[in-house]
């Protein structure tokens, strides 16, 4: 059946004027806020969450321009997000938005997750912007939903290393269940 | 991207449907349907047109239990809402979160559920709005309609809200766009503000753009508030923004003649939470001594406002409510589930069309981990990744009917299109097959001890 076309491979981000890979620093201290943008909602909303789409719509995130020349990093290089509240390793790419030196952008997901700040200071709700955090550059590759859930709730996996989960056979892109009659009816 | 060419092959339009995405609930959609699918949609924004043509690769179909060996399996209902009634059943303290993209029709028999186990109720709000209603609470609520800003309103100010990526249509539909009766020529009739620290796509579309600093926000409604009660600024710098601006703001916000202010979770996810939108309510009040304005939050999901009125109207409070003593209770801090969560406290947790997967911090999450979580959903989504118990509900909007209510109080019915698929049940069913269960299980209901005032004279 010809359905219309909401999918998308990758949001759509800005060329970078001049790609370095060789960076001045190490790791950059910024303020990480989150949010959501039309490439996140139409992608959590299909319900395609466990696609590679919603890794790299969610996934990511989005840095002024000479910020990512300072670290050394193009667009969709990965790089490892750190604060007070856990660490996940995300794509890099430049932001529709900049200028906005020193702040970085991650849509939220599963992703954002990770590193934002569950502090509701008695008001119902976490604090899901204005987070302090570094970022720097890394080799790690960016997991997949399934896998990100499974490396940091560790609910239904028996190995409590991080490393070793990170690095175990990924889940796929496909619902993994037991049974048979959910892809006959489809 | 490519261009696409139309889609001309379908067997009928279903016109005039809800789109079940954010709180606009726009009701002017046109379902092109083949097979029983919704092939394409017109009329809605991406978000709603890529939500109604969902991706059936992850859509829940049968009802699922995790096995033994931590596997989900696919079970018949019977067995799927036993397991999970007694789950329930069996539960000191549950949580049941989320209620916000399924019908108020269901959410009637989720409060009897609640309220005969004595569970925590709560909705999304308490993520994103909560501390909106909470300033609706301190400060007032100078709401107005959405039809009413499409006729009358001249300004038109967005506050830590990107209209353009959360809600695409607002600004077609309802708010700055559109002609209305007292502002014909559209666009050029209003004058359009946007404040956010970031350079947003609604800022890129905006007459103004005015970047205060992260977290200033508080800080800058209270200079407008001195400048509109005559004060003289004493900085030359407020929040990042030079104080000449500020004057200059409020010269224009006086001299508007319906102005209407939309705020989203920018204000409400920085430092000082509900005090933002105290004061930002209080800004609407000093103006009105001026002129005629109004503000309405940008609520997210299309009936996430409908859980708050529904609870409001039911037990006194809008969103976390605690029926754990057998009375109804709210506090802040104490019955909302980010809080529970981290405190470790529940111990069974029913997700109905919500994603805490998705959502809730890693902090909060955590201990859905160690516990028994139910889902109600569409989707697999990464709540199911969490979940013990899956059970397929069906699509409101689409496949089901089911009353909503849009961002401003507004209910709207929101029509079937299309049958669901064969082994889906309703939402509303599900949670009263749920509620029957649990009330064989336990047959007590929980409610409140006699309240005796003097114990030792009796």
């Amino acid at each position: 059946m010809h359905y219309a076309n909401t999918y998308l491979d990758k949001p759509v981000v800005g060329d970078l004027e001049e790609a370095t890979t060789e960076g001045t620093e190490k790791v950059l201290h910024c303020m990480l806020n989150t949010g959501s943008d039309i490439y996140q909602g139409a992608c959590k909303k299909r319900g395609s969450t466990l696609k590679e789409e919603y890794k790299n719509v969610s996934g990511t995130c989005y840095m002024d321009p000479r910020d990512m020349a300072a670290l050394g990093v193009k667009n969709w290089d990965t790089v490892l997000v750190k604060t007070d509240y856990g660490e996940v390793v995300v794509n890099a790419a430049k932001s529709r938005d900049a200028p906005h030196k020193g702040t970085v952008f991650i849509c939220k997901g599963p992703w954002a997750n990770t590193v934002v700040s569950h502090e509701t200071y008695c008001c119902s709700d976490p604090t899901y912007k204005g987070v302090k955090c570094t970022v720097e550059k890394t080799d790690r590759k960016v997991l997949l939903m399934a896998d990100l859930m499974r490396w940091v709730y560790k609910k239904y996996v028996d190995e409590t290393d991080d490393d070793v989960i990170e690095n175990m056979e990924s889940l796929g892109e496909l619902p993994v269940y037991k049974g048979r009659k959910w892809e006959e009816l489809k | 991207m490519s261009y696409e060419p139309p889609i001309t092959d379908y067997d009928e339009i279903v016109e005039n449907c809800t789109c079940a995405f954010c709180g606009c609930n726009c009701d002017d959609l046109d379902y092109l349907v083949k097979n029983g699918h919704v092939v394409a949609v017109r009329h809605a924004c991406r978000l709603g047109a890529s939500k109604i043509m969902e991706d059936m690769d992850q859509r829940l179909i049968v009802p699922m239990v995790r096995g033994e060996n931590g596997e989900l399996e696919e079970v018949d209902w019977d067995t799927a809402l036993d397991t999970a009634a007694e789950y329930i059943a069996n539960s000191i303290r549950p949580v049941f979160y989320g209620w916000s993209e399924t019908s108020t029709e269901c959410m009637k028999e989720g409060i009897e559920l609640g309220e005969y186990i004595g569970a925590v109720l709560d909705n999304q709000a308490t993520i994103c709005h909560g501390p909106s209603l909470q300033a609706v609470q301190n400060a007032g609520y100078p709401i107005q309609t959405l039809g009413e800003v499409k006729n009358r309103a001249d300004m038109i100010v967005y506050s830590g809200s990107n209209a353009m990526n959360s809600h695409p249509r607002h600004m077609g539909r309802y708010s700055v766009f559109p002609r209305g009766y007292f502002r014909q020529r559209g666009r050029f009739d209003r004058t359009v503000v946007t404040m956010d620290p970031k350079f947003s796509d609604t800022a890129k579309m905006s007459d103004k753009w005015i970047g205060f600093e992260q977290n200033g926000d508080y800080g800058f409604y209270n200079a407008i508030r001195a400048v509109l009660k005559g004060k003289k600024l004493t900085q030359n710098v407020v929040s990042g923004i030079p104080a000449e601006d500020i004057y200059e703001l409020v010269e224009e916000m006086k001299n508007a003649e319906f102005g209407v202010l939309f705020f989203g979770l920018g204000l409400t996810h920085t430092l000082s939470k509900q005090r933002n939108i105290d004061i930002a309510i209080k800004m609407v009040m000093d103006l009105n001594r001026f002129s005629k304005w109004g503000l309405t939050p940008m609520r997210g999901h299309f009936n996430v406002n409908g859980f708050n009125i529904f609870m409001a109207y039911e037990t006194g409070f809008a969103f976390g409510v605690d029926f754990a003593r057998g009375y109804t209770r709210y506090m802040l801090g104490e019955t909302n589930t980010i809080d529970l969560l981290v405190r470790k406290e529940p111990d069974c947790f029913l997700v109905i069309a919500a994603d805490p997967g998705a959502h809730f911090p890693n902090g909060a999450n955590q201990h859905l981990a160690d516990i028994p979580v139910i889902q109600i959903d569409i989707h697999w989504g990464p709540s199911t990744e969490l979940a013990d118990v899956v059970l397929p509900g069906s699509f409101i909007g689409v496949e089901c009917a089911g009353t909503s209510y849009r961002m401003d109080g507004v209910p709207i019915y929101m029509k079937k299109a299309i049958d669901k698929p064969e082994t889906c049940r309703d939402d509303e069913w599900i949670v009263r097959e749920l509620k029957e269960r649990v009330m064989k299980l336990r047959e007590e209901p929980n409610v409140a001890p006699k309240y005796v005032p003097n114990p030792a004279a009796e």
